[in-house]
């Protein structure tokens, strides 16, 4: 670099040491092809009129917080809340493009337009339907009749389109056909084992938020559901046939293909042992009590959808807000998130109610109900702790430190590190077998599994000395850190700091401090191990708490 | 090759990190590992330890402790056989265990009324049922706590868990979350960092990961960030430990591989037993594949019974001939027992009413059968047994005060033990 009177100035070092860095990375000092994630997600979208307003949401929350003599944490800086919006709707942390895009923008209402933008970007329905497809399938699953990844693209078709989401549990309830050519199908046919006690279990919890499981066995000692109710349910997954197809593949041989999922009439019930010793027998009958008419001649699972559906009925839609609440809050307001009524007391009862007939008069619009979430200000708050108060439950008044899920993690590895494109394929298999280190079923009856991923011992190795760190830390051409380096040594300022800033930003999705920055910067000008020490930063920065924990 | 990790010769560990901040690093050598030392004192155990041997998915208590060859409905097909334990027999495909029995109790009597697997199981490690208020710390890891806290130099983990994430530590915190070994046969993956990072680059690493980390802290100070910074804290001293080698069972006689086993759960009792005997407090060692709601008799005698039996066999006797056992607890029980009632599909589903736990070692009494059920197994017929009871029994074995008391993060009292009474029998 040349001052004006053209001897070099003093920065010279740090370019040079830059230059040798990168060439060291990268084998050479071509610059790297453009990459289409380096921009920013799509065009900023005008919000539809106020729609995502929350304002109804808003004077409820204050009153609440008051009348608990709570003091709400500040509002949420910009970098706070970016971070967050990407990590909820996305499932992974933005870009440095994304990221310098949104904190430089001047617009009043850039948190609305970003959410805009979210919904709209192809990683909102990527990420929800990995959401639910764990949700409804569980993340081990691997048996050769559930196709995975067909109810995954299923579900992210749904989300795409917007369906409401009665039309998405209908579908899900009531599927058949082959499970390649539906999706859905695998929801049933993952929980038919057992006369499809988890299927019924899975059902009434995931859509309508009721814990019947405890049931099959003995009536309810906290609540009023008798293990009548459970097999009642159970009644209607009678009489489904599943046939396994077989297809001549590319090799010439004949061999399984795929499920095909159909119901026949039927006149068969339920029957469960008491625990009197005597045995029960149920019919379809739905939770609140209603019979099916003739149940040999209806076809039953659509008969329960159209329960489980149905326009009077809160119970679905309440389910659905409950979770996604606990989804960008951290915890719903009612938890266990699938465990409501009258027996399990609600957080604010007031605000969970608005949101349900709000949410109900919307018609189940799921990127609605995001809109009036990632606007109220619950989401907006900050995650620093006003003052001392530690209050026994806080009401959503302060930002909740979560987990990131291992998916999360993954993806926001990849996006910030670009690991994935030294030849390693960013995509869902990719995740899945990753994933599968961390991942314990119990092998039980009703498919419980665990993984032993949050915040263990485990995860740390991983993090710390694992593969994907190695593969990130590399600095292989294409990487996110040899680009980086690229980039610093065609800086006309400080290249060690725009290096740090970049780090930062990829791994924080923030400016470091003039502390932290000057810290780096200082090393980096005074000593000649460049890259391993932009490693070592880089390294600290994904390993940190920060980092990991979504505030 | 030489391990990448070890300390400069003469250099204590701390005295080498001070070195460090002298460098032009200029940031002050980091305080995040404030508590590492250079190694833990070796040697002889200082406070008893705990294995439990976890049956996941529901055992058929009746085919293995408690057999009814009476019963005609109920009785199953298994025979029982005398053990070492006058008077208390048991299944016939359990002969190596029977050998032993004069070392272990069973206690026949256990009415825990949770037959739900998820509540069954954190029934069983906690000694609560759920409760959407809080979440219990598991038994195992309140007793990690309660030694661990009093053990500041040590370098594994307090708490273990083979073959099974085990049950988290709740409010206790991430740093007293078992430590999972998801394959004892196979190396611990990611223990040591990649080759090109020499411990200059690891404390460099960790000098700038510290300054991140406790300003995160300093600003937030809520629990999920402390607790990140902890378990980071046990994971790299996880990494200097020289008891690292203790994951690897190839250092065992090939003799003792053989008489536990080289499936999952022979190999799990053996690294249990190597565990417990450098200090760790709780090792669960768990076996799956116990919901046997069908064929429960073929799952039994061909394949559940014979590994239970060999690596419970090998574990008491390998236990009592090194001497540990009088410091060592041993526990099998699962989240419920089986129906007396087999079902169409020569099966049994599950039955908290009325079932079987075993436990002895820890200087308890041994040798002896705790209540009974009745001729068909479906009722108690003698001393009643309660979960807390066992919880109560299992604390005062490992020396801890049964007036253990902790708060909550939401400032509710919780005891270790609520309401039961240790067995008299077993510790009077």
């Amino acid at each position: 670099m040349l001052q004006r009177d053209g001897r070099t100035d003093r920065r010279t070092a740090p370019f040079a040491w830059l230059a040798l860095a990168a060439a060291a990375a990268a084998g050479a000092l071509a610059p790297p092809p453009a990459r289409a994630g380096d921009r920013p997600a799509g065009k900023p979208a005008a919000p539809a009129a106020s729609a995502g307003d929350a304002n109804f949401l808003d004077p409820l929350l204050r009153q609440a917080w008051q009348d608990a003599g709570l003091k709400p944490a500040q509002p949420a800086r910009d970098d706070e809340f970016l971070r967050r919006a990407y990590l909820d709707i996305l499932g992974r942390t933005p870009t440095v493009a994304e990221a310098r895009a949104f904190l430089e923008g001047r617009a009043p209402d850039k948190r609305a337009r970003l959410v805009e933008v979210l919904l709209d970007h192809v990683d909102f329905p990527k990420n929800f339907a990995t959401e639910w497809t764990n949700l409804l399938i569980g993340r081990g699953r691997q048996e050769r009749n559930v196709d995975r990844d067909a109810l995954t693209a299923w579900l992210r078709k749904q989300f795409a389109a917007g369906r409401p989401w009665n039309e998405v549990v209908y579908d899900l309830v009531t599927a058949s056909g082959s499970n390649k050519e539906n999706g859905a199908v695998n929801y049933t046919i993952a929980h038919l084992e057992a006369e499809a006690v988890p299927l019924t279990s899975r059902t009434t919890r995931l859509f309508l938020g009721q814990q019947l499981q405890c049931v099959q066995c003995h009536d309810h000692p906290q609540n009023d559901w008798k293990q009548a109710d459970f097999w009642g349910v159970n009644a209607f997954f009678r009489g489904l046939k599943v046939e396994e197809k077989r297809a001549v593949g590319a090799d010439g041989l004949e061999k399984f293909d795929h499920v095909e999922l159909s119901d026949a009439p039927t006149d068969a019930f339920a029957r469960f042992d008491r625990r009197n010793g005597m045995m029960g027998v149920a019919f379809p009958r739905f939770i609140d009590g209603r019979k099916v008419e003739q149940p040999d001649r209806a076809v039953r699972r659509v008969e329960l959808a159209k329960l489980i559906t149905d326009p009077q009925s809160d119970l679905l839609p309440r389910a659905m807000v409950n979770r996604t609440w606990a989804h960008f809050l951290g915890r719903g307001f009612v938890n266990p998130v699938d465990d409501i009524g009258p027996h399990n007391e609600a957080a604010l009862p007031e605000v969970f109610d608005k949101l349900t007939e709000e949410f109900r008069e919307s018609g189940l619009d799921v990127k609605q109900l995001i809109r009036w979430i990632t606007s109220s200000a619950a989401y907006q708050a900050s995650s620093v702790r006003p003052g001392k108060q530690r209050p026994e439950d806080d009401l959503f008044s302060v930002m909740a430190l979560r987990p990131m899920t291992p998916e999360q993690l993954f993806d926001s590895l990849l996006t910030a590190t670009a690991a994935h494109r030294p030849g390693s394929g960013r995509d869902d298999a990719k995740r899945e077998s990753w994933m599968r280190q961390f991942l314990f079923a119990f092998g039980n009856d009703e498919g419980d599994e665990a993984t032993t991923f949050q915040g263990t011992i485990p995860q740390s190795l991983m993090m710390m000395n694992g593969d994907l760190m190695r593969d990130a830390l590399s600095g292989k051409p294409g990487s996110f850190l040899a680009d980086a380096l690229d980039q610093a040594a065609r800086q006309r300022r400080s290249p060690a700091a725009f290096m740090v800033d970049q780090l930062y930003l990829a791994a924080l999705s923030r400016m470091p401090s003039n502390a932290e920055r000057s810290a780096s910067v200082r090393y980096l000008e005074n000593n000649p191990d460049a890259l391993p020490y932009l490693q070592d930063l880089f390294w600290a920065l994904l390993n940190s708490n920060e980092f990991i924990l979504i505030h | 090759m030489t391990p990448p990790l070890v300390t400069p010769r003469g250099m204590h560990r701390r005295h080498f990190l001070g070195h460090l901040a002298a460098t032009a690093l200029g940031i002050p050598a980091a305080q995040f590992f404030s508590s590492l030392r250079a190694n833990a004192a070796a040697g002889k155990k200082a406070h008893k330890s705990c294995i439990v041997l976890w049956m996941s998915g529901g055992p058929s208590h009746l085919d293995i402790w408690d057999l009814k060859p009476d019963s005609e409905k109920n009785g199953g097909p298994f025979r029982p056989i005398a053990t070492s334990a006058p008077g208390v027999s048991i299944s016939e495909h359990m002969p190596n265990t029977a050998k032993q029995m004069h070392h272990l109790n069973v206690i026949r009597s256990l009415d825990s009324k949770e037959g739900n697997h998820e509540r069954g199981t954190y029934l069983m490690h906690t000694g609560y049922v759920p409760n959407p208020t809080v979440v219990h710390p598991g038994w195992g890891s309140s007793m990690a706590f309660e030694v661990g806290s009093r053990m500041d130099d040590f370098d594994l983990p307090h708490c273990v868990s083979i073959n099974t994430p085990g049950q988290g530590a709740g409010f206790l915190g991430m740093s007293y979350t078992p430590f999972m070994v998801q394959n004892p046969n196979a190396p611990i993956a990611n223990l040591a960092p990649p080759a090109d990072v020499d411990e200059l680059r690891l404390d460099r690493r960790l000098q700038l990961l510290s300054r991140v980390e406790n300003d995160f802290i300093k600003q937030r100070g809520a629990q999920p960030a402390v607790d990140h910074k902890a378990v980071y804290a046990k994971t790299i001293r996880m990494m200097n430990s020289k008891y690292k080698d203790i994951f690897k069972l190839d250092n065992e006689p090939a003799s003792v591989r053989d008489a536990y086993g080289k499936h999952s759960f022979g190999s799990g009792c053996l690294l249990a037993r190597r565990l417990v005997e450098q200090g760790v407090t709780y090792v669960e060692v768990a076996m799956g594949g116990w919901d046997t709601h069908a064929d429960n008799f073929d799952a039994l005698s061909t394949r559940l019974l014979p590994e239970l039996d060999q690596g419970m066999g090998a574990l008491t006797a390998d236990l009592a001939s090194r001497g540990l056992l009088d410091d060592t607890l041993i526990v099998w029980m699962g989240e419920f027992g089986r129906t007396p009632r087999i079902n169409p599909n020569a099966g049994r589903d599950h039955w908290p009413r009325s079932w079987s736990v075993v436990m002895g070692g820890g200087g308890m009494k041994s040798g002896q059968a705790i209540g009974a059920t009745d001729k068909d197994g479906v009722d108690v017929a003698d001393r009643p047994v309660g979960v807390m009871d066992l919880v109560a029994t299992m604390t005062k074995t490992m020396g801890i005060s049964l007036d253990t008391q902790y708060t909550s993060p939401r400032g509710r009292p919780l005891k270790i033990v609520d309401g039961g009474t240790p067995i008299p029998e077993l510790v009077g």
